[in-house]
């Protein structure tokens, strides 16, 4: 037995939260191959199939690539401090990828370990995530490499499953899932089937294990040789998280706010004194891969990486951490 | 926690300036209750920030002794110094803190104490020589060696000829070669030669070590060579950072954070770390 239900029910579905205040996320198409992840201007821009994922990540809707943290205005000898008004809107994101939902419970471990940060998990709590299985896949995704797959429901509230034509099952797994979608799915004896995704790729084990001993070594060099320092590796990745703060504004009123960073920008580490702990491209690439696949796991038990390949499909210069991973087992397996 | 990266609004209450680039601030908090609730342990760090300018990272170099004052010392180089240059008594800045971890001064009492600080180095050596003497019974000998490049670079000077007055403590003042004046008394030479030759007792003692990687790097040898094992020698990191609580992502040092697991470490921590700093 299964819970099915198809796609103009599910608009409708959305069409009543929205009525009801909430706020709907999920894949629209923009140009013709290009999908993103953006608030839905109505439930019929939901796209939901014709793409392996779209181009930004499910990061955007936690961990805003700008975000106020305090605004600030001086008089005088004294200075006045405000908070800014808090994202308060229920929102639904519907059709994240699975490997964009389970980005969140990796992200939740930096974001909440010894403080919480208090936007990020106002966000968590406010958003309920309905993922949605893979049928496809392209040369980039290696989701199975990294432990997860087609139809992981990691970070997932429910799961819509393809069914073909325009109906899909219902998985639902957390009160949040079973809210949105009691009573309005339909008892089914229909169960779907979903692949086994891409083959695993990298033995990512050995990697691991050899990036851990091998902090100097000419293959960084090698990663690294084509790398324009762009960042868009970090900014579409759905588990980098490094953050600048800066103020905008003048010596009499502004904000400070919190901008997404990447520690492939050359002045990420930059000292005032023009010491630079990481002046070479090759030092902020091992940064990348270091992090993402041994300091992570070292302090979380997990790798910072959900094996989206948005990394690759977006690098200018044909780079991106599957290629870099692959390059990695080269000398990982042979010595 | 809300307002993480909310500072408190603190009043400059003193400015001193040290040499042609360097001055130091004492401020204190504008809300009143928190002038007898805060407090921190010497070594820790904190967020110093202009408005419109933002944020920069300092040790925190008056002693946890002193009740409701941070004071930061600081070298003109970017925006957020510049503008703390110019900064008067009365004036309102903000601050986040204290973060990071400590010096372990309890694990220091009974032990003799070896401060070495190069440059600007002096300020987070400050608060730990200001505690131990405020603290006097509780340790042994206390050896400060502290050189610039030249002697109108040295910070301090006047807690130097204060501190050299308590009993049982030898400070060691030098600069380097050519960046003496006439009248200078102390020492000629770089700080790891001048620790080499100035016969400290090393028994029983531990080794506080800061200043630019280059004179760690030097003056480790000859700690080492004096018979100081690895975990009885100190310093403290100053990786760029942005957040100070583990967020940020940016001043790690291989696998750990500097502004959660340090910015002290012991020698041995720091020899089992990548060169990430």
């Amino acid at each position: 037995m299964s819970h099915v239900i198809t796609k103009q029910a599910l608009q409708a579905t959305l069409a009543e939260r929205v009525n009801q205040g909430h706020e709907i996320v999920g894949p629209v198409q923009l140009t013709p191959g290009l999908y993103i992840y953006q608030q839905l201007a109505s439930p019929e821009q939901l796209a939901l199939d014709g793409y392996i994922r779209p181009r930004n990540s499910i990061k955007d809707y936690f961990f805003p690539r700008h975000e106020v943290l305090f605004s600030y205005r001086v008089s005088a000898h004294d200075v006045e401090l405000r908070d800014p008004e808090m994202h308060e809107q229920p929102r639904i994101f519907v059709g994240a990828r699975p490997c964009d939902a389970a980005a969140l419970p990796i992200l939740d471990h930096v974001f909440n370990w010894d403080v919480r940060d208090a936007s990020y998990n106002r966000y968590r709590e406010s958003t309920t995530v309905v993922s949605l299985a893979c049928t496809t896949h392209d040369a980039e995704c290696f989701c199975t490499t990294v432990g997860l797959g087609p139809a992981s429901d990691k970070g997932s509230d429910a799961m819509l499953l393809p069914l073909g034509g325009d109906t899909y099952e219902v998985r639902s797994f957390t009160e949040k899932g079973h809210a949105l979608f009691d009573g309005r799915v339909e008892v089914s004896d229909r169960i779907a089937e979903i692949g086994a995704g891409p083959e695993r790729k990298v033995d990512l084990e050995s990697v691991a294990a050899f990036v851990k001993d091998h902090f100097e070594h000419a293959i960084w060099n090698e990663t690294s040789l084509r790398c324009l320092s762009c960042g868009a590796c970090a900014y579409t990745c759905p588990t980098c998280h490094c953050f600048d703060l800066v103020d905008e504004g003048n010596a009499l009123g502004g904000c400070r706010v919190r901008n997404w960073d990447s520690c492939q920008f050359c002045q990420f580490t930059a000292h005032a004194s023009g010491h630079n702990p990481r002046s070479n491209q090759s030092q902020r690439q091992r940064q990348r891969v270091f992090h993402k696949f041994h300091m992570y796991p070292e302090r979380f038990g997990e790798f910072l990486c959900t094996g989206c390949g948005n990394c690759t499909r977006n690098c200018p210069a044909g780079l991106g951490i599957l290629g870099t991973l692959q390059q990695l087992q080269r000398p990982a397996i042979n010595g | 926690m809300e307002g993480l990266y909310k500072p408190e609004l603190m009043r400059v209450v003193q400015v001193r300036q040290h040499t042609p680039d360097v001055k130091s601030v004492q401020i204190q908090f504008h809300n009143p209750e928190r002038v007898d609730d805060f407090s921190f342990r010497v070594g820790q760090f904190g967020m110093f920030s202009v408005f419109g300018l933002g944020e920069s990272t300092f040790n925190i170099c008056s002693s946890s002794n002193w009740k409701g004052v941070v004071e930061f010392c600081f070298r003109r180089v970017g925006r957020v110094t510049a503008s703390l240059w110019d900064m008067d008594e009365g004036d309102t800045i903000g601050f986040r803190g204290p973060y990071g971890n400590s010096y372990p001064m309890e694990e220091w009492e009974g032990k003799n104490l070896i401060f070495i600080g190069g440059g600007i180095a002096m300020p987070p050596i400050r608060c730990a020589i200001w505690y131990a003497i405020e603290n006097r019974a509780k340790y042994g000998d206390i050896t400060i060696v502290y050189g610039a490049r030249t002697v109108r670079d040295l910070v301090y000077v006047d807690e130097l000829d204060t501190w050299a007055k308590q009993e049982r403590v030898r400070v060691i003042r030098c600069v380097d070669p050519g960046g003496e004046t006439p009248e200078w008394k102390g020492e000629v030479g770089l700080i790891p030669a001048v620790v080499d030759r100035s016969k400290i007792p090393a028994a029983n003692s531990v080794a506080l070590v800061i200043g630019p990687p280059i004179m760690i790097k030097f003056t480790m040898p000859v700690l080492e060579k004096m018979g100081l094992a690895a975990n009885d020698i100190y310093t403290s990191l100053e990786n760029r950072m942005k957040c100070g609580i583990g967020k940020c992502g940016r001043c790690n040092c291989g696998p750990v954070y500097v502004c959660k697991d340090g910015p002290v470490f012991t020698w041995e921590q720091l020899s089992q770390l990548p060169p990430d700093f």
